[in-house]
């Protein structure tokens, strides 16, 4: 087998070279983010004092505060990074201070503009930007920004939004979830929305029929959360025909923190053996929640089921349930689920 | 036969050896380090979004969706670091998780520490038996605080995959996370790995984290604290294995929707699902493998609508073998454990419900995961054996070495300034030439060697051995290496 120099030569070359040049890639690389976390400090380096001042809530004179908008050029990029990232941790007047000083150096109109930018990160920091400065006036353009082709502007603008908390955008966050081929990260979704207050409690209700699964999922999960009983029809009927046994375990999760005596039922029905375990479950957690003495017979049943965290969950709710629930265990004593219920409920309650 | 006779015997044969397989060889060789070469450009662009999202990420704490996670660590003769494993896995930061470990009939003080450091009590409960399990439970014990979540349960030995399916048993949390006692897991580890469940809840059923060796990093209370190059070339070596073929490689695997693969030492599960398909196979020996593979047949059959993802950002560190003896137990191990679970699910090769999983992923690990020794170590002897015999010339002997070695250390450059850019996870100067010197060396008798050890893996299977599971010997990491 004769082999030609020419092609010797040439794959030499190239695998040679290629190796080369990624090592001098790999150089580069470090080299380029070293050299921009200096120049990052040494711009930011005069301006971290009455940064830290303003921050930490010490500007009474605002002196610091106006020192900061002094700042220029690329220095003033530099401090408006910072200033974006303490926004996400700081709040009260030290934040209203630093947003007062975004507004001065024109940042809050640069990120509308760039709002429509080439970039998905500008587009994407521009909207937290947004949010962080509590921009009320562009909830619609953020609005846009949720149908946004990158993931990430999407996820800025719910997070905007959310920082905002203007209930009217709740509709079409809860939406963009289930936006085919463009959804909106479920968490995200639901991060945002609740923060949007009491007004989106009919929202959540229509976002229950909504198509999508994981829009049912995020709505029901919201509306017990935040305990809005109006959504308990819809709930109910996740609950009993949802065909994503997700979305009927957090539905059943849900009553059990907003539901009402007449939602024993539905609950109850749902531990029966034909249904799924992890619903099941789910129920008997949900009747120990809502705390009806009505669950009591029903979960006295329970106590003999086959599957033992079932009849321990079982035990643990009638535990919960004051002397009409541990009168239901007589009979059960030397049972593991109620031995083990029993111990874990006096050790819980000799550390509280 | 004289010895004329025999050299032109072997002449002969190697002669038409040559004839019908050097092209094929070398074909297979620029194949194979395409193929990763093309994973590891899908798993920049993957990086690439994924920078795109972290520099642009907003907090997430895991609040709202974070759906709850029980940590599964099986732990056997593990009294040296298990306490501090799981101190560290309880203050992770996360709104919801418990842990529960399995004692797997440790002939060590391995419960006894446990017992001493949370003051254990037994709890008479009985464990469901959601999965079979054939080992007897010895007990079930909590801490006496009863605000701490951890659960412990002792066993009779029975191996870890049982020990695991034992844990699932005792778990309470819709999600279970299958992880190595000895592994330290990043404080936001957990926040990482789950993400794809809160974004997606209804069809995440599995997600994997990337591992990275922690030989040589310096490591305080169950957390590390400085990350170095391993102390000795076998495990630096190793590093560079998991960048290529454990980081980029699934990266690339999950942006194609065909990961089949999520490692025992770290992999996040729906429980329901692990439930539903029996969970893990305690005759397997990728036992991690074959659990995934079945998620897929299952769901596949079923027609469901479901999404298994890697997870690129750093989750969990692990010791990796120091010395040649535990480096080939388990090559041996993973080889055989991957012919085992290809031949067990041969059946979904090219099998249009499978989609990409059978048109794509399982014929790759065929064609470049399972035969890939056998071919190199066809190429390692018949090369220089022609080239003795006087069959091929020189260059074609250096163009060998050139696309099968001098290929492998490109695609292995280029891993490592993906790596870089995207993660950074050396400080030091002094690592970057290392790890240069790592993915060299790497051809240099390491991948020979490995290349051998799987052949005997794949080989003891073929004759029906039984494998025999080696010892790990941890040197363990807490506090300074140095």
């Amino acid at each position: 087998m004769i082999i030609g120099g020419a092609l010797l030569v040439g794959a030499t070359v190239v695998i040679l070279g290629g190796c080369l040049l990624l090592i001098l890639a790999v150089v580069a690389v470090r080299a380029r983010r070293h050299s921009r976390t200096q120049r990052d400090e040494m711009l930011l380096s005069p301006l971290r004092r009455p940064l830290i001042t303003v921050a930490s809530g010490e500007d009474d004179d605002g002196a610091a505060a106006e020192q900061l908008t002094w700042a220029a050029g690329v220095s003033r990029a530099v401090l408006d990074r910072n200033i974006v990232e303490l926004l996400t941790k700081i709040r009260g007047v030290p934040a209203e201070q630093l947003v007062h000083v975004l507004e001065v150096h024109g940042a809050v109109d640069a990120a509308v503009a760039e709002m429509s930018s080439r970039s998905a990160v500008k587009r994407a920091r521009a909207a937290q930007l947004l949010g962080l400065a509590r921009a009320g006036q562009t909830v619609p353009l953020l609005i846009d920004a949720l149908g946004d082709e990158a993931v990430e502007v999407r996820n800025s603008a719910a997070y905007a939004l959310g920082l905002i908390g203007d209930p009217a955008a709740a509709g079409p966050v809860l939406a963009a979830i289930g936006a085919p081929d463009r959804g909106l990260p479920a968490a995200t979704a639901a991060e945002a929305l609740q923060s949007m207050g009491v007004g989106i409690s009919e929202v959540l209700r229509d976002g229950m029929a909504d198509p999508n699964a994981r829009t049912r999922m995020v709505a029901a999960h919201l509306s017990g959360e935040r305990s809005f009983t109006r959504g308990l029809p819809e709930l109910r009927g996740l609950l009993d025909a949802d065909p994503d046994l997700t979305v009927r375990e957090t539905s059943a999760s849900a009553i059990g923190r907003l539901g009402r005596r007449e939602d024993v039922g539905i609950l109850v029905r749902h531990t029966v053996p034909s249904e799924p375990l992890e619903l099941r479950r789910a129920c008997v957690i949900a009747l120990g929640d809502l705390g009806e003495a009505e669950a009591i017979p029903a979960l006295a049943v329970l106590l003999d089921d086959s599957d033992p965290r079932l009849a321990e969950l079982a035990a643990t709710a009638l535990l919960s349930m004051g002397p009409g629930g541990r009168d239901a265990l007589a009979g059960h004593e030397n049972d593991p689920a109620v031995r083990s219920a029993r111990l874990l409920a006096s050790l819980q309650k000799a550390s509280a | 036969m004289s010895w004329d006779g025999f050299v032109e015997g072997l002449r002969s044969f190697v002669l038409w050896s040559m004839d019908v397989t050097a092209v094929p060889i070398i074909v297979y060789f620029i194949l194979i380090n395409t193929s990763l070469l093309v994973l590891i450009v899908l798993a920049y662009l993957g990086f690439r979004a994924q920078q795109r999202r972290r520099s642009t990420a907003v907090t997430w704490q895991g609040a709202g969706l974070a759906p709850g996670v029980s940590l599964l660590v099986p732990a056997y003769n593990e009294e040296a670091g298990i306490v501090m494993a799981v101190k560290s896995f309880l203050t992770l930061r996360y709104p919801r998780h418990e842990v529960v470990v399995v004692d797997d009939g440790s002939s060590d003080q391995t419960f006894a520490r446990l017992a001493e450091a949370f003051d254990l009590v037994q709890v008479p409960r009985e464990l469901p038996h959601e999965i079979p399990i054939r080992a007897k439970v010895l007990g079930i014990f909590v801490p006496r605080d009863g605000r701490t979540r951890l659960v412990v349960v002792r066993k009779e030995n029975s191996g870890r995959s049982e020990a695991i399916n034992v844990a699932i048993n005792a778990a309470s949390e819709p999600l279970v996370a299958m992880i190595d006692g000895d592994s330290i897991l990043e404080p936001d580890g957990l926040l990482h790995v789950t993400r794809p469940f809160a974004d997606d809840p209804t069809r995440m059923v599995a997600t994997g984290g990337a591992i990275r060796p922690v030989n040589g990093s310096r490591v305080v209370s169950g957390r590390i604290v400085r990350v170095e190059m391993p102390q000795t070339w076998i495990p630096r070596i190793q590093l560079v294995e998991y960048l290529r073929a454990f980081l980029l490689g699934r990266t690339g695997w999950s942006r194609l929707g065909g990961l089949i693969l999520i490692s025992g030492a770290f992999g996040l599960f729906r429980r329901d699902v692990v439930v539903e398909v029996g969970g893990l196979d305690p005759n397997s020996i990728g036992e991690d493998f074959e659990l995934v593979m079945r998620i897929h047949k299952r769901l596949r059959d079923e027609g469901r609508d479901y999404s298994i993802e890697f997870v690129p950002e750093p989750v969990s560190w692990t010791e990796v073998p120091v010395t040649a003896k535990v480096l080939r137990n388990q090559r041996r191990r993973w080889h055989r454990g991957l012919w085992e679970t290809l031949w067990a699910y041969r059946s979904m090769l090219f099998r249009p419900k499978y989609g990409r999983i059978g048109w794509l992923a399982l014929p790759y690990y065929w064609l470049f995961e399972l035969f890939a020794p056998l071919l190199e170590l066809f190429g390692i002897i018949i090369v220089p054996l022609a080239l003795a015999l006087g069959i091929v010339n020189v260059p074609f002997a250096i163009l060998f070495l050139v696309l099968a070695y001098g290929y492998a250390v490109l695609v292995t450059l280029a891993a490592m300034v993906v790596d870089e850019w995207a993660f950074h996870k050396h400080d030091r100067w002094r690592a970057v030439w290392q790890t240069i010197a790592a993915s060299i060396l790497e051809n240099i008798g390491y991948r020979q060697a490995t290349v051998w050890w799987r052949l005997e893996g794949w080989w003891s299977s073929l004759r029906g051995k039984k494998h025999v599971w080696g010892v790990m010997t941890r040197t363990g990491f807490d506090e300074d290496p140095a």
